[in-house]
């Protein structure tokens, strides 16, 4: 059963030049269950999709389906039944983390709130913080706060934006397994948007690569990389970098370089990688040392934004 | 519409409250000073006129708190949810409008009544006025008058704020005293010049204020007048509810809840 089901979405923004699609016609649809991943750099539709599907933006057209309801019809229903986590809002400044609690658990119509911010609090270490107002929490622990709000009405779908940005890296551990914990013993479906390929890669079932508004590409990581069928190739000069580059140049192939290492794509290692090698000998042209990698998400993510801006 | 939604917006009005100084400085402090000011040269004009002055005016100040609480309340209380950026999680959330702006109503009408009844006090010990002095019932529609246009100019600048961000806010404070020179507080309807009565009688207020008057001196009320003035403040209500649900719209449209000033 799919939990969400968008459908030619399509959203534009006034800007000085006339208009911008934050998303372009994006169709899409996510199982119970899953743990689905946006990915895509900077303003492209990530947030803005998100911010669509929990009713704080309006699309120019499209339908948008949630629990197979329609989400402008049902949206308090909707609203209920899911909630929100981001590194980017806090909740009211001015209030303790107690009192912020009870407020969003008292909006969700959460029964037995006390003993059910009790247990989360507990679990995201801010049992003595629950005094403090959020404008005196370390980012850290106003991110926990967030997620703590997130999961007080035990949401059938949650939206997680960056919600690990500035804890700690146990703290993230934490959150994650939480996470996983969660998903499994609930079945939520949870919506993830990270800039952490590793977090991405480890949590997600299946990811959508989004540029410029559109969906470049859906799948799971294995079949993405798979898909990419790339090898990172790191060749270590201590000298003739130069002619090593010159040659790279002659044969068209576009690299990387950092302190005295070259680094380039192969798709076909018998094709390119062994002739090349070859022509390295021919003009005696010396590396000290050779490295092959498959490529990580993180370089996936590098790759196909690239290629998109070309 | 469900009561525990508004009961959390009460709540987090109350949290508000209890942690900002200017929350709880600003339902007393004004309007003791208006008592001391305005009391203090009503006893001063008393004094060169044979006409009981004291008790019209400090019945004025004394109901003007309504209007003006109620409808400021309403702007600072949403402001600042988005000053304190709690704006986008609580549009995340089931809240829908009509909740939102009852505990706006609620919270404005509370602290209008706290207010008052601090104001009330002071003016018997100072000046010996006694509320008691009202007629219930004219008070009672008074009062609702008030607060039904109070809500409706509290509504039109949250839809302001809504549509162009905290950049206006100083609408929430300024409004309600464009309308008090209009609204024949102190002074009758027949002491305004006549380009200032035609823009006086078209307000409900300014009918409120009449008839509290005729009530204190023991006049006969003009009901009908009331009537426009509820009627308006209804009408006017309705109009601002579906110009801030606009607004609201608007915003969304153009992702600005998702991106608060």
């Amino acid at each position: 059963m799919n939990v969400i089901e968008v459908k030619n979405l399509v959203k534009t923004f006034p800007s000085k030049n006339g208009k911008v699609k934050a998303i372009d016609n994006i169709s899409l649809s996510i199982k119970k269950g899953e743990i689905f991943g946006l990915l895509g750099v900077n303003g492209a539709g990530k947030s803005t999709l998100t911010n669509i599907l929990t009713g704080l933006t309006l699309p120019d057209s499209g339908t948008i389906k949630i629990f197979g309801k329609d989400f402008l019809i049902h949206e308090e229903e909707i609203k209920t039944r899911s909630n929100i986590a981001t590194a980017y809002y806090d909740l009211n400044r001015s209030l303790t983390v107690r009192e912020n609690l009870i407020v969003y658990a008292k909006l969700y119509g959460v029964q037995n709130y006390q003993k059910k911010i009790q247990e989360l609090t507990e679990k995201f270490m801010l049992t003595s913080h629950l005094r403090t107002p959020i404008k005196f929490l370390s980012s850290g622990e106003r991110t926990r706060t967030v997620l703590v709000k997130s999961l007080l009405n035990d949401p059938e779908l949650l939206f997680l934006d960056e919600c690990t940005v500035g804890l700690d890296p146990d703290m993230a551990e934490i959150v994650r397994d939480y996470l996983l914990q969660y998903n499994k013993e609930t079945g939520c479906t949870i919506v993830f948007t990270s800039h952490y390929m590793q977090e991405v890669e480890r949590l997600c079932q299946r990811i959508a690569f989004l540029y410029q508004g559109k969906i470049i590409k859906i799948g799971n990581a294995q079949s993405l990389l798979k898909e990419l069928n790339l090898q990172r190739v790191s060749l270590h000069f201590s000298n003739n970098i130069e002619e090593a580059k010159k040659l790279l140049h002659r044969e068209n192939i576009p690299f990387d370089e950092n302190n005295g290492i070259l680094v380039f794509w192969v798709k076909n290692r018998e094709k390119i990688l062994y002739p090349l090698l070859e022509k390295f000998v021919k003009y005696k042209i010396v590396f000290d040392d050779i490295h092959l990698n498959k490529p990580t998400l993180e370089e996936y993510f590098i790759k196909k934004s690239r290629e998109n801006k070309r | 519409m469900k009561l525990h939604r508004i009961t959390a917006m009460l709540w987090n009005y109350y949290y508000d409250t209890i942690h900002s100084a200017d929350r709880l400085f600003d339902v007393f402090y004004w309007p003791i000073l208006d008592i001391f000011i305005w009391g203090f040269m009503t006893y001063f004009i008393q004094g060169l006129s044979e006409v009981r002055l004291i008790n019209v005016i400090l019945g004025g100040i004394l109901l003007w708190v309504f209007i003006w609480r109620a409808s400021q309340d309403i702007a600072v209380y949403l402001l600042e949810n988005f000053w304190t950026r709690n704006v986008y999680h609580l549009f995340a959330s089931p809240l829908r409008t009509s909740e939102l702006a009852i505990s706006l109503f609620i919270v404005g009408a509370v602290r209008s009544f706290v207010a008052f009844i601090v104001m009330a006090i002071l003016s018997y010990l100072l000046y010996g006025f006694k509320v008691i002095s009202f007629n219930i019932l004219h008070f009672s529609l008074f009062v609702l008058i008030l607060f039904l246009f109070a809500w409706g100019i509290g509504l039109l600048i949250s839809s302001f704020i809504f549509r162009w961000g905290s950049r206006v806010q100083v609408l929430a404070w300024s409004i309600i005293w464009v309308i008090q020179p209009f609204s024949c507080v102190f002074y009758p309807l027949s002491a305004l010049p006549l380009w200032a009565a035609k823009i006086a009688v078209f307000l409900p207020t300014t009918h409120v204020f009449e008839g509290m008057r005729a009530s204190l001196q023991g006049l006969a009320i003009n009901y009908q007048s009331l009537a426009y003035a509820f009627l308006f403040s209804v009408i006017f209500l309705i109009i601002s509810a579906w110009v801030l649900s606009l607004a609201i719209k608007r915003s969304k449209h153009r992702g600005l809840l998702a991106k608060p000033e």
